[in-house]
């Protein structure tokens, strides 16, 4: 194949790649800045006024969403530093001890991760709301972080692997007790690992769906939910309103996402280059 | 060394999100790549220096996740086994009934278009996806402009959330003004309808779900893709091999593996898909795109019908369990042989 004839092919795939991954995204981002009439005109508006009139609609005819946004951050942090300190503590008994039945603990672990999440929602249900805790923060953010312990111990027992045994054995033998050990030597050296399951379970439980809908109803609704009650909304849907919230609700994570990207850039260079 | 690179195919996000210095990823398609080498998580280096007091502290330790574990999953699932074998709703004191709900679910026609849906739209996800995938982890291997920010653009559907995405697709496939309908109209291709007609319908759950998890495919095959020896390429390039004998000889061989995992992980993911065709469709029109997932929370909460519901969640459960036996087995063998 000739050489120019392969630089074009190229070109036009990563074209492709771009235009499938961002265009989604970029439209709805795009499109919440315009007018209704823009939204929908064929052709589409390249060149249009742009405008904060659906977000000015979103702030006073949704303020729910608002209230929604703020538990979705409450149960976001909550399951995040819940899943962290708990896959912690695990992934470090897992690193360094040895038993049978850790080994069965450990398996365990993993099988019951298999299993799909909505099948528990049917006994949970009546155990919840027996309990009082039906439409609340704390449940959502038990059952988040219960969904990524599971792979939050495999990855922080990966990490904990990579700490030296050398550093706890000394410390035990100067007498710091385990708590310590963990405290002041393993987590600050596990950081890195402890970053890395929170990006899992921040962006699971920003975005998670199917347990908001069943458990919560209006005190505990998150993010997610309120924008599907926009998009079903009888009357039609407003979708100038719905981009905005949308928009809203994604921006954060995304920028989150590509900051965390930052660490994955520079390690596949330093890979590129050693070859 | 190599016990540490052991590392479940599923903690590639994390790996690559950190330790930059470290070149995990390197590490971890090292392990993807190597025909025959063990992949699975939990197993511990084999040299690992005791520690020696006694094995009571990890119990703690392990406690707040095996709690979590048991008391929101595990129980619940066994519960739901009981619930199966009897007739029960809201209030009422569940009756035993025997395999009454499986015969039920078993000769319910909707049951049945809900498994067919579920099925194919796993084999099209699943495939399509690890297809791809493999596309453009080697678009990527071969060098692309601006690196960084392309891998930002390919992970970024990552953060979206399902919601967010079914808005997405849907306003793309607007039937009157929708920019993929008119580029379909633009090729000469018939539009999708996919509020009326049922195929149309899976058909656009299909490409959404692919959109929203493609990143996760992505990132197992491009880091085994990387991890494949460069020499390799030399050599074959020095006996006058084309690109295309490179590419069947060397490269789908050594990713075999890892394309193996990531399509094991996401049949596993697939089949219990929900959200996306509950927001797009909600299941119909006339129940007619409805996956087992749908099916199983209109019985429990539309329909009351709890046993019924409960029989299709186990079903489910066994299902999905059957699906990763092979990896089950492989991680049990491997998890007891590391610990004895």
């Amino acid at each position: 194949m000739p050489d120019f004839l392969r630089k074009i092919l190229k070109a036009i795939a990563v074209c492709l790649v771009l235009f499938w991954s961002l265009v989604p995204i970029v439209l709805i981002v795009v499109s919440s800045f315009k007018a209704d009439k823009d939204i929908f005109s064929a052709p589409p508006q390249i060149l249009f006024a742009p405008t904060f009139d659906n977000y000015v609609a979103l702030w006073t005819r949704w303020g729910d969403f608002f209230h929604a946004l703020l538990n979705s951050a409450i149960i976001t942090v909550g399951a995040t530093v819940l899943a962290v300190l708990s896959s912690a503590l695990a992934g470090y008994a897992y690193s360094r001890f040895r038993h049978p039945a850790l080994a069965g603990s450990a398996f365990f672990l993993i099988f019951v991760r298999l299993i799909p999440p909505i099948v528990v929602t049917l006994p949970l249900f009546p155990a919840v709301n027996a309990m009082g805790l039906n439409d609340t923060h704390i449940l959502l953010i038990v059952l988040y972080a219960t969904f990524f312990v599971s792979l939050g111990t495999l990855v922080m027992r990966t990490f904990m692997d990579q700490i030296p045994r050398e550093l706890d054995e000394a410390a035990h033998i100067d007498g710091a007790t385990r708590l310590q050990i963990l405290r002041k030597i393993i987590f600050p050296l596990a950081a890195q690992g402890m970053v890395a399951v929170s990006v899992f379970v921040l962006v699971f439980s920003w975005n998670e769906f199917i347990f908001a809908f069943i458990f919560t109803t209006t005190n505990a609704k998150t993010a997610p939910l309120v924008i599907s009650e926009m998009y079903g909304a009888v009357e039609g849907v407003e979708w100038g309103v719905l981009f905005a919230a949308s928009t809203v609700q994604l921006l954060p994570v995304l920028l989150f996402v590509i900051l965390a990207q930052k660490h994955l850039v520079a390690g596949l260079t330093a890979g590129a280059t050693k070859g | 060394m190599q016990a540490k690179n052991r590392v479940d195919s599923h903690n590639f996000l994390v790996l690559l999100h950190s330790q930059p210095g470290q070149n995990e990823l390197e590490h971890l398609g090292n392990a993807l790549a190597r025909p025959g080498h063990p992949h699975m998580g939990v197993c511990m280096p084999k040299s690992g220096v005791k520690v020696r007091s006694s094995n009571l502290p990890a119990l703690f330790m392990i406690t707040p996740v095996q709690l979590m574990v048991i008391s929101m999953i595990f129980i619940p699932v066994l519960y739901v086994g009981w619930l199966s074998l009897n007739e029960s709703s809201f209030g009422q004191a569940p009756l035993f009934v025997g395999l009454d709900n499986y015969i039920n679910v078993l000769s319910d026609p909707y049951f049945w278009k809900s498994l067919s849906n579920t099925v194919i739209v796993v084999l099209v996800v699943v495939h399509l996806e690890l297809l791809l995938g493999v596309g453009v982890a080697m678009l990527f291997a071969s060098g692309v402009p601006a690196r960084p920010l392309m891998l930002a653009a390919v992970l970024a559907p990552y953060a979206v959330s399902e919601i967010s995405a079914v808005v997405m697709w849907r306003y793309l496939f607007d039937y009157d003004v929708g920019f993929g309908t008119q580029f379909l109209s633009l090729l000469g291709l018939p539009l999708l309808e996919w509020s009326i007609n049922p195929t149309h319908g899976l058909l656009l759950i299909a490409l959404l779900s692919i959109w929203l998890h493609l990143p996760f495919t992505f990132v197992i095959l491009y880091a085994a893709r990387l991890a494949i020896p460069g020499d390799l390429y030399e050599a074959a390039s020095v006996d006058g091999a084309t690109a295309f004998q490179k590419f069947r000889r060397i490269t789908l061989p050594l990713l075999m593996p890892a394309m193996l995992i990531a399509m094991l992980f996401r049949y596993i993911f697939a089949f219990r898909i929900f959200s996306e065709v509950w927001l797009l469709t909600g299941g119909g029109p006339a129940r007619q795109t409805e996956v087992l997932a749908v099916y199983l929370y209109l019985e429990a909460f539309r329909y009351n019908a709890f046993g019924k519901a409960a029989a299709t969640g186990w079903l489910l459960v066994i299902a999905s369990l059957l699906l990763a036996l092979w990896y089950l087995r492989r991680l049990y063998k491997e998890m007891f042989a590391n610990y004895a």
